[in-house]
């Protein structure tokens, strides 16, 4: 029961970011796939009116957490509290940037908030992959299962870390270049001329940078966590899976890439994503939050799940929720299929 | 030093209380224009006439703007109870994270799906879609207030719950957590001022037009729409819903119901004050005008009921801010009755024929439109301000409810930076809205918006 909910959990916060990633990617992209200002609302309007329908699944990620992980949710968000902020501030200002750039057709003004745009989500990516990173490696939790944290400390991964050291940090670059290579792959999808064109070639050189960064992380985390993946990993058929999906869907982004079939590559950008994040979740299961002080001040999800009875509830309720988002989710990709115009309208939207 | 400003709690609360006052200038007008745009969608269905096109077409740009600004607004209040208030969440997370979850799956989802499709895909979707989209889009919003009221109203009057075996709270009763009879009447009341909220800013807006002479076919249907609904609405929150609330505070809430009137000694027979300053020191009310017997009657039924006042109950268990509680409680009582009167005048003149024509009038409906924003925010304050000094009533202090390990530099450092990211989001919003003021509902002789090839995305 609680390893489903384990899945449930991580499943939102998955779905979350490989649908916002991709806006995150092509946001840090904007200023070089996208020169001329026609170009820049185009980019934008691959992304305009999709990203508060993304952002929910952040909104429902959270209100999970808080109904099945109560005290995780509790630990986990004041620790992170300066960082949470960071990222709550970038998520408002990448949604003002795309809101009202578009509004007044003045040079200046869109410079302005597409500088906004590119550094909401830049910062964006990188908080995101540092905040990964920090869930792999860890946090100073004490014996009541408090931890705060500076944003660095020593750059050190033990003891009492900061949200910043050299193994955080690596997984915010890889996570940043990652997302980049996401959102290339996107904008390859949904635009036409110039900008189609320098998305493509952006999307090989950056999954080819993604490669060996994939690597250094690998070996990184076998050595700041050399008890994962643990010996439940090895029997839990979600990490074999996931080991599967890695590999089934590097495949196809790889085909895709080369013979030029967009969705294809697209499809399996995202599932690459999605698959890596699902297998490392599997990986730290059942730990959620993992004491870099003493390995048993962690916290599992057996520890910190609400009682029986809201779990009970939450298996009624939350498939028909689900059901109906993957309804609205089939309804929002058919209607919003193809490809971004070039042509703006009367009404500045294109 | 003042000792407050060493408290964690007190910036806690400020930074809570600020972004959620902010946050919820926002989804009170979505929430009340949602049903208007729906009216006028299906006007427009069954009768054809272009006229109530253009109005949903102008009013669905103004909600996208307000929605938005209320979606990256709202997800932080989401996350401070995680950061903010994690004693809290560790204590009743298994009771309010289940509509907290079920707000996101069931309305937000709904809502923010079908946004996009409302404000830029009436051809795509054609008239019958376009008004499901509507639809869905109001019933969207509509739910996430009821699942939002529902937490609320847990915190208020606390059932359906257990103590689970670690010491904190789950749910017993899922059925008598979702149809809390206090969430019931909270969210009749709270919506009905949203829908005066929406009423307020149609009628302003069609006044605008009016006195400027442009748009007459579009100002006349805001004017007509917006006093009459207003009226209803402004009515219906005062009687019966705003006297249910109340009577819900008499019953559960005795001690609050006291500090909201201002009320020290009880007795039969008590009175309202309709004005007077409490002096919270010399624990009474000075100058004050009273109605003898009113309080009796409005809570409990009688003249000659018993009210309890603020000193039959220990010190410790008042709200702890008894004067802004005391203000905010009459001064939204003020406004509704004004409300009242002003939409009861305009829907008069209308009736007459004579509302487009009298400027004045017009004038107070443009410079009205601010006001039932401010008493649905004093509304707000009364409810919160009333629980104290319980974050849920009767079971767990507001001072126990805050992140021990967020230190006061920190809290106060994020509310700064709220504080000035919300002011440029004010001007900003205040700035694009005054745009589509400015561009209007489009020209009268060109009914049909001019042709646009949605590609959109």
């Amino acid at each position: 029961m609680i390893a489903a909910w384990y899945a449930v959990v991580s499943f939102m916060l998955i779905v979350y970011v490989v649908l916002d990633g991709r806006n995150f990617g092509a946001g840090m992209l904007h200023w070089f796939v996208a020169k001329t200002p026609d170009e820049r609302r185009q980019v934008i309007a691959a992304i305009g009116p999709l990203w508060s329908w993304h952002e929910v699944w952040l909104v429902g990620f959270g209100g999970t957490l808080v109904a099945i992980f109560p005290r995780l949710m509790a630990s986990a968000f004041a620790g992170y509290y300066l960082a949470l902020f960071l990222i709550l501030w970038c998520l408002i200002l990448r949604g003002v940037a795309i809101e009202v750039g578009g509004h007044i057709n003045d040079r200046l003004w869109q410079t302005y908030w597409d500088f906004i745009f590119v550094f909401s989500n830049f910062l964006l990516a990188i908080l995101f992959g540092a905040a990964a990173g920090n869930v792999a490696r860890g946090v100073p939790l004490d014996v009541q299962g408090n931890f705060s944290m500076a944003f660095f400390t020593d750059f050190n991964v033990r003891g009492h870390v900061g949200l910043l050291d050299w193994y955080t940090v690596s997984i915010a670059v890889l996570a940043a270049v990652m997302l980049a290579a996401h959102g290339a792959t996107y904008l390859t999808l949904k635009t036409e001329g110039p900008v189609h064109d320098r998305s493509a070639k952006l999307a090989k050189y950056l999954w080819i940078a993604v490669v060996p960064l994939l690597l250094i992380v690998w070996v990184e985390s076998k050595i700041v966590r050399p008890d994962l993946p643990g010996h439940g990993a090895l029997f839990n058929p979600f990490w074999w899976i996931g080991l599967i999906g890695i590999v089934a869907s590097a495949f196809t982004l790889i085909s895709g890439l080369t013979s030029g079939h967009e969705l294809r590559a697209f499809l399996g950008s995202s599932f690459l994503i999605f698959a890596l994040l699902a297998t490392g979740a599997a990986a730290i299961f059942p730990v959620m939050l993992h004491s870099t002080l003493a390995p048993e001040n962690s916290m599992t999800a057996y520890a910190v799940a609400a009682g029986p009875m809201s779990l009970h509830l939450a298996t009624i309720w939350w498939p028909v929720g689900f059901a109906l988002a993957v309804f609205y989710f089939v309804f929002i990709s058919r209607r919003y299929a193809g490809k971004v115009s070039v042509q703006r309208d009367t009404q500045g939207f294109y | 030093m003042n000792s407050v400003f060493n408290d964690p709690g007190f910036w806690h609360r400020l930074q809570f209380g600020f972004t959620l006052v902010y946050h919820y200038l926002f989804p009170q007008l979505t929430m009340g224009l949602a049903w208007f745009i729906v009216y006028w969608k299906w006007r427009a269905l069954r009768t054809g006439d272009e006229k109530y096109n253009q109005a949903v077409r102008f009013w669905a740009k103004i909600f996208g703007l307000n929605f938005a600004v209320g979606v990256v607004t709202g997800i932080p209040m989401e996350f401070q109870f995680g950061t903010n208030w994690s004693d809290f969440s560790k204590y009743a997370g298994g009771v309010i994270g289940q509509t907290l979850a079920m707000e996101g799956m069931f309305a937000f989802f709904l809502e923010s799906a079908f946004v996009g499709a409302l404000i830029w895909g009436e051809k795509r979707l054609g008239p019958h879609g376009h008004f499901a989209a509507a639809i869905a889009v109001a019933l969207g919003s509509w739910i996430s207030g009821y699942f939002i009221l529902v937490t609320n109203a847990f915190m208020q009057h606390p059932v359906g719950y257990q103590i689970e075996t670690n010491g904190s709270l789950g749910i017993a009763s899922f059925s008598a957590y979702l149809l809390n009879p206090w969430a019931f009447v909270q969210f009749a009341h709270n919506q009905l001022a949203a829908v005066v909220t929406g009423s307020f800013v149609v009628a302003a807006i069609g006044a605008f037009y009016a006195l400027r002479g442009v748009h007459s076919v579009q100002a006349k249907l805001y004017l007509r729409a917006g006093t009459f609904v207003g009226l209803i609405a402004s009515l219906l929150v005062a009687f019966p819903t705003g006297d249910q609330q109340a009577k819900m505070v008499g019953n559960h809430q005795p001690i609050t119901l006291a500090a909201m009137e201002g009320k020290f000694e009880g007795g039969k027979m008590a009175s309202v004050a309709l004005i007077g300053q409490p002096n919270v020191e010399a624990q009474r009310l000075d100058n004050p005008i009273e109605v003898p017997g009113a309080l009796s009657f409005l809570a409990y039924g009688h003249f000659g009921s018993f009210v309890h006042g603020l000193n039959d109950f220990p010190k410790d268990q008042w709200p702890d801010n008894l004067e802004l509680l005391y203000y905010s409680f009459h001064i939204m009582i003020t406004l509704g009755s004004l409300f009242i009167l002003l939409m009861g005048f305009a829907t008069l003149q209308n009736w007459r024929g004579k509302l487009e024509s009298s400027r004045l009038l017009l004038w107070v409906l443009i410079l009205a439109f601010p006001y039932p924003y401010i008493a649905n925010t004093l509304g707000w304050m009364t409810a919160e301000l009333g629980r104290q000094p319980w974050l849920i009533y009767g079971l767990f202090h507001t001072s126990d409810g805050y992140s021990k390990v967020v230190s006061n530099g920190d809290a106060i450092f994020t509310l700064i930076g709220f504080t000035g990211l919300y002011f440029v989001i004010g001007l900003l919003f205040l700035g694009l809205t005054g745009l589509e003021i400015a561009k209007g509902p489009g020209r009268e002789t060109n009914p049909v918006v001019p042709r646009r090839e949605k590609v959109l995305a």
